[in-house]
């Protein structure tokens, strides 16, 4: 068997792993082990990548950025910011058809610049606006599936961890991913807030809901006291690393320790609440940057095999236009994102694509934005669908199942299909802040 | 006629200079002294920007077979490569690539201690590569004398950072060539040591339009090197050729480091840089008040049982032959 | 007798991972005040401190290494269990069969790991092998190998007990510390 040959295997053979439920980063690491070996005719060497991969993959300084955006994002939730930012939306949209829905999404929008997790965004919503969605008798699977649909902004919008991931993996600058995710997340959340007003005039019956005429206006001392905190940490972080006073990991750190004082302030944390929430970020780290040293042997184990390269020539022995590439590269990520985590689907799918987009003079910064909202889709597509599965698992109501979660969030993931192809086309959109 | 197969690894990638030499001079050169000698012909598979290495991970590479032959970035390892630091503990001595390339490609010959570094990562030491022709200052605002920077912030990476020792109050901070333009442009450092190339490539010039022709000197930072098993099994007269190549390398690198220099630095100026001059006084002065970072090398070569005293006097000596006399003498404690 | 065995043994490499556990979620703790202060002091004071890039460098390591054999123990090293869950539904002793052998390949991983780290951190012991420039700041590699080292191996005996015991159940998702509190 020729490399390329025991490339292309080892690549079926993971997928197949994964699916059958073996550990990610352990499909990643033997198959790539054993690949390793078998085209090298050389047990000791394929150890010896193992050592290398392992021991150089790990420390690298921009991965503190994971338990540090991790951290804050936890201490974030816990200290109640998610729901404050709700309560202030939900008060501004009352009055049009759908509105509590578009509060979700402009709430989520905010609470997405501080938190980097899509789980985060999933779980704090669940509970703070579904149920208030069904006491207006909205129709249950369009509640389920706005908060659904817009928890996905947690990973869009930084900082995320997703697209701390792919600058990993593309060397491209955290700093730089952070800023190109800026505009894309809005324009997401925009999509959405315009497919639920057409939704709502269209198919008024999908959405359900009347018109609240309870007026219960904050004082601007509570919106105030409601919103700022979340405003500040904003403009420490995002502002920290735009105007370049501090670097990623700095805004991560610096932006954990805001969130810590927010919450000591507010008195909403025990010392039970701060001890877990450390334990959880140290969980998290760990998963994720296992898998992605895992990924770091599957990717050498392509470089070695040549892979990548050889995808490039055929591609391009074929001229394969750029839409055919992206179309080829959209339904992989769709393929994938049907039973993996978007972690995974990066790892797997950029080593890849990576030449293949430096050879057409592409931005990897733009590839990237493309990268991570088209492996978000699968946050929301059965069977398994991780945001869906948060939210089918907080809201904890038997009359909600599992696939009403699923079909409330399917126009989202549509809107999201559209918002991706209009990515692709406008790299501008990902550009313009940088 | 036999083939002889090489794995070329960098983790740097194939636009970065010395890597873009290697495939361009390096290896037909290589092919080309082979072809005349008929007996041996080269298959080279070349891999480089990180897929099989990154740039710190090149010298394992090589030391574990992953990789035949590599270039390794030996600022990653001042603790295993502590003699490649050479160059870098010498300061305000010489500002020339070639001459620099030269003086410590030729005392990696003389002295053992170099080789013996290589050798204990199981690889042989081939050539010196030399990619800056200087390390200078640039920064936000007007500097006319060096009392100007007392108490000021400056960037900078490695043991560049030690040489602010020399002056009164200064604040080092740690950052690499792509932080710079962020870090000068919102005040958060004052200047940034940095070489005239990497100012021209990352739009120095628009955040420090000064430059201070400080010429802390040229330093060496690549090694070729190659698996010793490899090595071991390589035909002598396939040996021979590389070894040659190896030095033709090192001083075409150097040449085409000196041109880049220069049109960099012109460059500089036309996009808005003024640069200024600093008195042989001024440069001693600076020196003077450093460690003698030198002396420090020397010992620890010494501790590791090399001759690290006459390594350091015989390096001075080719750059004095060379034309190249330093502000301060290092070989005085 | 072997039952109580395993079961000690169980209990002494929970234990363990839960302490490995604490002291990753410390230096968790570390590298936050430590990025502050550097912060502030080279802002308010303009004198950053020396060897923040390297000691950040050092915590994620330990983070990782130190947290992996209790990541391996909740069972929430990053899988795709769907395919699992569905199995189980039908033929519970067959996804149960899968799942140790899935666990015996981890189990395998995981030791390669420990057994090529181990010897580099002997050499790193010997040698005395730094990162970091002298002058400034410097740290030694050996403490690095180690943790790598034993975190993967106890990562090996965990997944190895697991599939012994048997006891590594299915879950959906396992995500209920991302609660707010309830008020
Ligand atoms: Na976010
Ligand atoms: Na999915």
């Amino acid at each position: 068997m020729t490399p390329i040959e025991i490339g292309l295997i080892s690549v079926v053979a993971i997928v197949f792993l994964i699916y059958s439920g073996v550990y990610i980063p352990v499909a990643l690491g033997m198959v790539s082990f054993v690949s390793i070996w078998l085209m090298r005719d050389n047990f000791t060497l394929a150890l010896n990548l193992l050592k290398v991969a392992v021991g150089d993959s790990a420390m690298e300084y921009s991965f503190a950025t994971i338990p540090l955006f991790t951290f804050m994002g936890l201490i974030v939730s816990k200290a109640g910011l998610g729901r404050d930012i709700y309560e202030v939306m939900t008060m501004r949209f009352r009055k049009v058809k759908g509105g509590i829905g578009m509060a979700t999404v402009g709430a989520n929008a905010v609470f997405a610049a501080v938190t980097g997790s899509s789980i985060a965004s999933a779980s704090v919503f669940t509970k703070v606006s579904v149920p208030q969605m069904i006491a207006q008798d909205y129709n249950p699977r369009f509640a389920v599936g706005v908060v659904a649909g817009s928890s996905v902004l947690g990973m869009i919008i930084p900082p995320s961890a997703m697209l701390i991931i792919y600058s990993f993996v593309a060397e491209q600058s955290v700093g730089s991913m952070f800023l190109a995710g800026v505009i894309p997340g809005i324009m997401l959340a925009v999509a959405y807030v315009a497919a639920i007003w057409f939704m709502g005039r269209y198919t008024p019956n999908f959405v359900g809901g009347r018109v609240v005429d309870d007026t219960e206006w904050m004082t601007p001392a509570e919106i105030a006291s409601k919103t700022l905190p979340t405003l500040g940490l904003i403009t420490v972080v995002l502002g920290g690393i735009y105007t370049g006073w501090l670097s990623a990991v700095e805004a991560g750190a610096t932006g954990a320790l805001v969130a810590l004082v927010i919450a000591l302030v507010r008195r909403s944390m025990s010392v039970k609440a701060f001890w877990d929430a450390l334990l959880e970020t140290g969980h998290i780290t760990a998963a994720i940057l296992f898998l992605i040293t895992a990924a770091s042997i599957y990717s050498r184990m392509l470089g070695m095999a040549g892979l990548p390269n050889q995808l490039q020539d055929l591609l391009a022995g074929n001229s394969a236009s750029f839409w055919m590439i992206m179309l080829l590269y959209v339904l992989l990520m769709l393929f994938l994102g049907t039973l993996l985590d978007t972690a995974s689907i990066i790892l797997i799918v950029v080593p890849l694509f990576l030449p293949l987009v430096e050879a057409m003079d592409m931005s990897l910064i733009w590839f990237g934005i493309i990268t991570v909202v088209g492996a978000e889709i699968g946050l929301l597509t059965p069977p398994l669908g991780i945001s869906c599965f948060v939210i089918k698992s907080t809201i904890n109501d038997d009359r909600i199942s599992l696939k009403d979660v699923f079909m409330g969030a399917l126009p989202f993931a549509f809107v999201m299909l559209i918002v991706l192809f209009i990515l692709i086309e406008f790299p501008i959109l990902s550009l313009a802040l940088l | 006629q036999e083939t002889v197969s090489a794995v070329v690894i960098d983790g740097y990638p194939d636009r970065a200079m010395w890597v873009r030499e290697f495939t361009n001079f390096f290896t037909p050169e290589v092919d080309r002294r082979l072809a005349e000698a008929g007996d041996y012909e080269m298959s080279w598979q070349e891999n480089y920007g990180g897929s099989i290495v990154k740039p710190r991970g090149v010298l394992e590479g090589i030391q574990l077979g992953l990789g035949d032959i590599g270039i390794v970035t030996t600022i990653f390892h001042s603790s295993k490569l502590p003699a490649q630091g050479l160059a870098g503990s010498t300061p305000f001595v010489a500002s020339d690539a070639r001459a620099v390339a030269k003086a410590v490609d030729e005392i990696a010959r003389e002295y053992p201690a170099m080789q013996n570094e290589f050798a204990a990562q199981n690889q042989v030491y081939l050539a010196t590569g030399v990619v800056l022709n200087s390390y200078q200052l640039f920064c936000s605002d007007p500097v006319n004398s060096i009392s100007d920077l007392e108490g000021r912030k400056i960037a900078g990476a490695g043991i560049i950072l030690r040489y602010l020792e020399g002056i009164k109050d200064v604040a080092g901070v740690r950052g690499g060539l792509t932080d710079f333009y962020n870090m000068l442009q919102t005040g958060l450092v004052d200047c940034a040591m940095l070489w005239p190339e990497a100012a021209a490539t990352f739009n120095i010039a628009e955040v420090a339009p000064y430059m201070v022709r400080t010429d802390f000197g040229s330093v060496n930072s690549k090694t070729v090197t190659v698996n010793a098993d490899y090595w071991n099994k390589l035909p002598d007269s396939v040996k021979d050729v590389m070894k040659a190549v190896a030095i033709d390398y090192r001083d075409h690198l150097a040449e085409i480091t000196m041109d880049v220099a220069s049109k960099a630095e012109a460059d500089y100026v036309a996009s808005g840089g003024t640069v200024t001059d600093v008195s042989a006084e001024e440069r001693a002065a600076w020196a003077e008040a450093m460690p003698n970072i030198a002396q420090e090398w020397v010992t620890i070569q010494n501790d590791n049982g090399e001759d690290g005293t006459a390594m350091l006097a015989s390096y001075l000596g080719k750059l004095e032959a060379a034309g190249f006399v330093g502000v301060r003498d290092w070989t005085q404690q | 007798m072997l039952k109580s065995a395993l079961a000690g043994l169980s209990r002494v490499a929970n234990t363990i991972a839960i302490a490995a556990n604490a002291a990753g979620t410390l230096a968790v703790l570390g590298l936050v005040v430590i990025l502050n202060v550097d912060v502030v002091a080279r802002g308010v004071f303009s004198a950053p401190l020396k060897g923040t890039y390297e000691i950040v460098q050092l915590s994620v390591v330990l983070i990782v290494f130190l947290q992996l054999a209790d990541v391996v123990r909740v069972d929430r090293l990053t899988r795709s269990d769907g395919f699992l869950n569905v199995v189980h539904n039908r033929r519970p002793k067959m996804a149960a069969n899968m799942r140790r052998i899935i666990n015996a390949v981890s189990a395998i991983f995981m030791g390669l790991i420990a057994y090529i780290m181990f010897p580099e951190f002997l050499k790193m012991w010997e040698t005395q092998d730094y990162f970091g420039v002298p002058g400034l700041f410097t740290a030694p590699w050996w403490p690095i190998k180690l943790v790598i080292a034993s975190g993967c191996a106890l990562s090996c005996v965990i997944f190895t007990l697991k599939v012994i015991t048997a006891q590594d159940r299915p879950h959906l998702v396992r995500a209920p510390e991302h609660d707010e509190p309830e008020t």
